[in-house]
């Protein structure tokens, strides 16, 4: 049964998941906004070209991954909003991020589903990189 | 002064501009969420998922909490598929298949809309993943399943 309390609990979610989101997302955006007015944001660009270029992406696009694998895709969107990226490079670090994310917190969880670490972690991993590489030739 | 300035425009702007984006998708998300939730939609999606189960060689009862994880999430999901292995209505060998299927894919709603919010295209990225997803699935379940019978045999 739909009342006015269902549409109170979803708008309080949404209020709850926005300030758990708005606390990893503003530090995260004002830290690299702050790297890109100085030199650190090239050298980390250099650093991950090689890399990152595999996926069609940018040299710094590599905090992106780093941030929503360790902490969470909260950091990695606040990540994606403070760099300039295309439509497809977006698509892309979505597509990597939605298979391999939050891996700290999240393989606790499969453990809890005693499922071996080592198992979901590679099989994330993997995904991750085998999408970002055949959605770079395709897209 | 310069770059105290552009710390400002670019930083507390910008940041509050994605939060807004973010806002408008996400507080009509969670109303639906809980709508859904009243009006018992995750019985019928459930039911849709019944053939799934059958294709991972999992027991019919695991597409609950299978639906649950890949529309909620990984901690919804995780705690429903627990509290089944313990009630004994989900096996080992589903309990292993389900996970691995929401290791790939969960919380497939809200992530997707929260990158569509800071500009990725959303229909791309459910139709990777789900299909991604599903394959690496059942090519495990048909490795898992080979191995248990080889093992039986010996």
């Amino acid at each position: 049964m739909i009342t006015f309390d269902t549409f109170k609990r979803g708008f309080n979610n949404g209020l709850k998941t926005l300030w758990i989101l708005s606390r990893v997302l503003v530090p995260v955006y004002l830290v690299i906004t702050l790297i890109r007015l100085t030199p650190i944001i090239d050298w980390i660009a250099v650093l991950f070209k090689p890399l990152m270029f595999l996926f069609g992406l940018p040299g710094e696009a590599a905090i992106v991954l780093v941030l929503g694998n360790t902490l969470n895709i909260y950091a990695a969107l606040g990540a994606i909003a403070s760099l300039t990226l295309t439509i497809k490079q977006i698509t892309i670090l979505a597509v990597m991020l939605g298979f391999s994310h939050s891996l700290i917190v999240e393989t606790a969880i499969f453990k809890k589903l005693k499922v071996n670490a080592l198992i979901v972690v590679s099989l994330r991993m993997g995904l991750a990189l085998l999408s970002g590489l055949i959605l770079n030739i395709i897209l | 002064m310069h770059y105290l300035q552009d710390f400002f425009n670019l930083g507390i702007l910008g940041s509050l501009k994605s939060i807004w984006g973010i806002a408008i998708i996400v507080i009509p998300l969670m109303i639906f969420m809980e709508i859904a939730k009243d009006i018992k939609l995750l019985d019928f999606i459930a039911k849709l998922f019944k053939p799934v189960t059958r294709l991972f060689r999992a027991q019919e009862n695991s597409a609950f909490p299978l639906a649950v994880g890949i529309i909620f999430g990984i901690s919804y999901g995780a705690g429903v598929l627990i509290k089944s292995s313990e009630e004994g209505d989900v096996d080992k060998q589903s309990l292993f298949i389900i996970s691995v299927f929401l290791a790939a894919c969960h919380a497939i709603v809200e992530d997707t809309l929260l990158f569509v919010a800071v500009g990725a295209q959303g229909l791309l990225i459910v139709l990777v993943r789900v299909l991604v997803a599903f394959v690496t699935t059942t090519i495990i379940s048909r490795l898992v399943s080979n191995h248990s019978i080889k093992r039986s045999n010996t």
